[in-house]
């Protein structure tokens, strides 16, 4: 018996011995061993981790074809096709993650604000707590490099670009009429309530063959895709009213936003520099619905609002001020969605409506018009791997406008035009490590009413110089219609066209980061025409050019001094251009040659309080002064402005809120405007283009009921 | 006769195995022995084996419940900061994967809510606004998913006193929580031996600086 019990406990034995044993070295892709590494066959429990030097090795019972994956952190998983019985000690190298935060970024043109983006400068929050923006928007990008403080306009000029050639998107949906309606000279605001964007990316240039008919800049704005909790908000400011509330269901969410502003009690107590007889009153609304599905996002974005505002203004030419009565009523309206459908494809498609109307009374003249703007869009993505993406698409936009100019003594006169611009656009991004990367594209487009086609490649470089620094270098062509005001009175054109550029590079560490880009653009095919203002019997021709180039310089610091946050942004910009009824080529009045913006924010634990302090200077743009033979020879003063303003959070819901902008209440001049012909003594006579009021005082408080006791207002002010 | 030995011998070997695992499944045993060295402070090491037994209990959340939060509480320790953000990420992906296979489970949802509170930690003043909001989101589902858990009650209590000392207001009705979990603790029966059971010397150590 006694044998027959050897032979058994050996044949078990054999049994545990037909384990086969997994050995192998785990390195990184410089050879360099990977300590801590999980290397493991799936779906077994068999499984090692590497030692110091890289090395493992484990026992298994299973048989046959099977799958070794090893997994490390910052690492792409890897998996490597074995057969157990055929097995052979092994080194595995793996790939460092391209998706981790120290990881090269595209990054030459934008600035991102937004959730954990590795190239984000602003976070939305720096946005909207910027003294001296207003709560707008585009107030707070005007302190980023690259964008000219224009300030009787209040739009986005960037890199000496006209405001016309930045175009905004929501969730990727085009914005046709993104500024708020005003009068010749008194600034405007943004439309957009930063309370319902959640991620910002501001491209001062090289930006994605995904958009198009821009000359100088995009702005994209993205609607947030998920709310926290219930809440409502209420706002009493000096200038108006707010309410805003936010419902959530299951798989889907609601918020509405409505707001009053009437100026005229403000401006009762306020001293204004411009003759208001009807202060600038308008009743707005916006609303975002989200619905979530398994694999994707449905967003629906709506926004009305109703303008009204009558001023005096004073004319150089008339001894009488000019009389001038605006109504305007626009809506937007856009539906996307966002989702993938399986093996790495994505889509992302979406249509918008805008209308706008504006009625004038001009003295006793009637200006009407009305636009019409739709955008269908649809995109596909493709992600073969963490490191190649594709993504390509087509947009389809459409545009008609229509105007009715009544004058008293001239009689009526109607214009107007109707385009489509047809576009379709490919782009991959690869990774070809965690060092360098590429984003190539190409996009093509036809507009039908200027029955123009054109090509723009577009190609952009990041190249991870050390630890903490990139270079990045963009290339891109870009064409545009030519704006409205020549389109309404004559479609015989070419687009508009700029190459761009750029060269980036930028430093992040620990709560500090430097940003420095050198940009070129070549401008050609300028609009010009050859009478005062664009006229309808004005000779049109694309003959104009110019150029813009210049450096950029941006830094923030949040960590050197506890509580304190600053950034600094320095642009500096040289541009000339022959377009417009231009006699030669010269610096356009936009464009200011250094601008310096210094924004600070510092908490006061204490007094739970946020004080921000911005000053943005501008060097004096040109002017032309038709008294001297040379030709846009004159330069206004520097301008100069000190904001602040003061956050007091009473209770996690409650705050109090102060702002006064231009605090030294100096009167900047942007500019003159001359007299059409000389007086008596031969001399054209002028008037100074000045801010609407010296300074702008601002008291709100607001107001958050909801279940979640810490949530509030900061990020809205 | 050789034929009867072999199957006899076959039949005993494999007698021999089955009666291994009955007493300690390769679950079991890989369960054991990764909470051991986590409660060695291996903590990498219990991670990997974690790791394991979720490829191959792809309908069990416990082993990426435990890869998630084990990574969760490495970030609260870290003292290089740069670790962080890979850490959340590899929790969170282990968490999404849990909560795929287990819907509406209060103790996926209390470590969805230390995620971002690591977060918050991380960077308060861009984070602090937008992660309380969302942590405490998932407080408040979980309590009403299971008001008698106490790694909810105390986690949701521990959470609310970082608030309420930043703004100087009254601590004594979550101290009042943090006791009530340690009632909830002494209840609490773990469905097996490898279902979430920590928390109670934590609660005992929040309770005796509480209010303090």
């Amino acid at each position: 018996m006694k044998p027959l019990f050897s032979l058994l406990l050996f044949l078990c034995s054999m049994n545990l011995f037909s384990q086969a044993t997994i050995s192998g070295k785990v390195s990184d892709h410089k050879g360099k061993p990977v300590e801590g590494a999980n290397v493991f066959i799936e779906g077994a429990y068999d499984g090692a981790t590497s030692d110091v030097n890289g090395d493992f090795s484990f026992t298994t019972s299973e048989k046959g074809n099977q799958i070794l994956v090893i997994t490390f952190l910052s690492f792409e998983t890897q998996k490597v096709s074995i057969v157990i019985e055929n097995y052979k000690p092994q080194t595995i190298k793996l790939k460092e993650s391209v998706n981790t935060l120290d990881a090269v970024v595209i990054s030459a043109g934008t600035f991102k604000a937004g959730d954990n983006s590795k190239a984000a400068a602003l976070k939305p929050l720096d946005i909207v707590t910027t003294a001296g923006a207003a709560g707008d928007i585009i107030g707070a990008l005007q302190t980023l490099p690259g964008a000219q403080i224009v300030g009787e306009s209040g739009r986005l000029f960037v890199r000496g670009g006209e405001s016309d050639e930045t175009q905004t998107y929501v969730d990727g949906i085009r914005v046709a009429q993104p500024y708020n309606a005003t009068a010749n000279n008194i600034p405007t605001r943004g439309r957009f309530s930063p309370f319902l964007f959640s991620g910002m990316t501001f491209s001062t240039g090289g930006y994605s063959a995904e958009f198009g008919d821009a000359l100088s800049s995009v702005l994209l704005l993205n609607t947030i895709n998920e709310v926290d909790n219930e809440q409502s908000n209420f706002s009493f400011m000096t200038v108006g009213l707010g309410a805003s509330n936010v419902q959530k269901w299951k798989k889907s969410s609601l918020s509405v936003n409505l707001s009053y502003i009437n100026l005229e009690p403000y401006q009762k107590v306020v001293k204004q520099n411009v003759d208001w007889v009807k202060p600038y009153q308008s009743m707005s609304g916006e609303t975002v619905f989200r619905q979530g599905f398994n694999n994707g996002l449905f967003k629906f974005y709506a926004a009305f609002d109703y303008t009204t505002f009558n001023l005096n203004q004073k004319n150089v030419n008339f001894s009488e001020p000019i009389n001038v009565d605006t109504q305007n009523n626009n809506f937007y309206t856009n539906a996307s969605y966002k989702g993938n459908f399986g093996a790495g494809w994505g889509i992302h498609g979406g249509i918008s409506f805008g209308y706008s109307q504006n009625k004038n009374e001009i003295d006793r003249s009637n200006l009407k018009n009305r636009e019409n703007a739709s955008h269908m869009k649809l995109k596909l993505t493709k992600k073969f791997s963490d490191r190649v993406h594709l993504a390509f698409g087509g947009d389809y936009f459409i545009t008609d406008f229509d105007e009715n100019y009544n004058d008293i003594t001239l009689g009526e006169f109607k214009d107007g035009y109707y385009n489509n611009i047809t576009a379709v656009y490919v782009e991959t991004d690869i990774f070809f490590s965690k060092k360098l990367a590429a984003k190539v594209g190409l996009r093509a487009l036809n507009s039908s009413y200027i029955n123009e086609s054109s090509i723009e490649p577009r190609i952009s470089l990041a190249y991870k110089t050390s630890k903490n620094g990139q270079v990045s270098l963009a290339y891109g062509d870009f064409h545009q219609n030519p704006v409205q005001n020549y389109l309404k009175f004559n479609s015989d054109f070419n687009y508009e066209k700029t190459s761009h550029y750029i060269l980036n590079y930028m430093y992040a560490v620990n709560g500090r980061t430097l940003r420095a880009e050198a940009f070129y653009k070549d401008y050609s095919d300028l609009v010009k025409y050859d009478t005062y203002t664009p006229l309808f019997n004005s000779n049109y021709n694309n003959n104009g050019y110019g150029y813009a180039k210049g450096l950029d310089v941006f830094w923030r610091d949040n960590k050197t001094v506890k509580h304190l946050d600053y950034w600094i942004s320095y642009s500096y910009i040289d541009s000339k251009r022959d377009y417009k009824n231009y006699e030669t080529s010269v610096t356009p009045s936009f464009v200011a040659n250094h601008t310096l913006s210094v924004v600070t924010k510092y908490w006061i634990e204490d007094w739970k309080s946020q004080l921000s302090i911005t000053n943005s200077f501008a060097t004096g743009r040109p002017y032309d002064n038709p008294n001297e033979t040379a030709f846009m020879n004159a330069k206004a003063k520097d301008y100069n402005s000190l904001s602040m303003s003061w956050a007091y959070l009473l209770s996690p819901q409650k705050i109090l809120y102060f702002s006064i902008s231009n605090v030294l209440g100096r009167d900047n001049i942007f500019g003159y405007d001359y007299a059409l012909s000389p007086d008596s003594d031969g001399v054209y006579q002028r008037q100074a283009i000045t801010q609407p009021a010296d300074r702008f005082f601002f008291i709100g408080f607001f107001w958050t009921i909801s279940k979640d006791k810490s949530k509030n207002q900061l990020d809205n002010l | 006769m050789t034929r009867i030995i072999t199957s006899l011998v076959l039949f005993i070997c494999s007698w021999a195995f089955s009666q291994s695992s009955a007493t300690s499944s390769p679950y079991e045993q890989g369960m054991g022995k990764a909470m051991g060295l986590w409660k060695e402070g291996k903590s990498a090491e219990a991670t990997a084996i974690f790791e394991r037994i979720a490829s191959v209990e792809k309908t069990n959340w416990l082993p990426n419940y435990y890869v998630a939060f084990i990574n969760t509480v490495e970030v609260f320790k870290l003292q290089d900061k740069s670790k962080a953000s890979a850490l959340l990420d590899k929790a969170q992906q282990a968490l999404d994967n849990a909560t795929a296979v287990s819907q509406n489970n209060p103790e996926l949802m209390v470590v969805q809510a230390l995620i971002y509170t690591a977060y918050i930690v991380q960077d308060p003043m861009t984070n602090g606004m937008k992660y309380s909001s969302k942590a405490m989101e998932q407080y408040y589902k979980a309590q009403a998913l299971a008001p008698e858990n106490p790694r909810v009650v105390f986690s949701k209590a521990e959470f609310e006193i970082g608030g309420a000392k930043y703004w100087g207001t009254d601590t004594k009705p979550m101290c009042a929580e943090v006791e009530r979990s340690i009632g909830l603790f002494a209840k609490f029966k773990p469905e097996t031996a490898f279902h979430p059971s920590w928390g109670l010397e934590r609660a005992k150590e929040l309770l005796a600086n509480c209010g303090k």
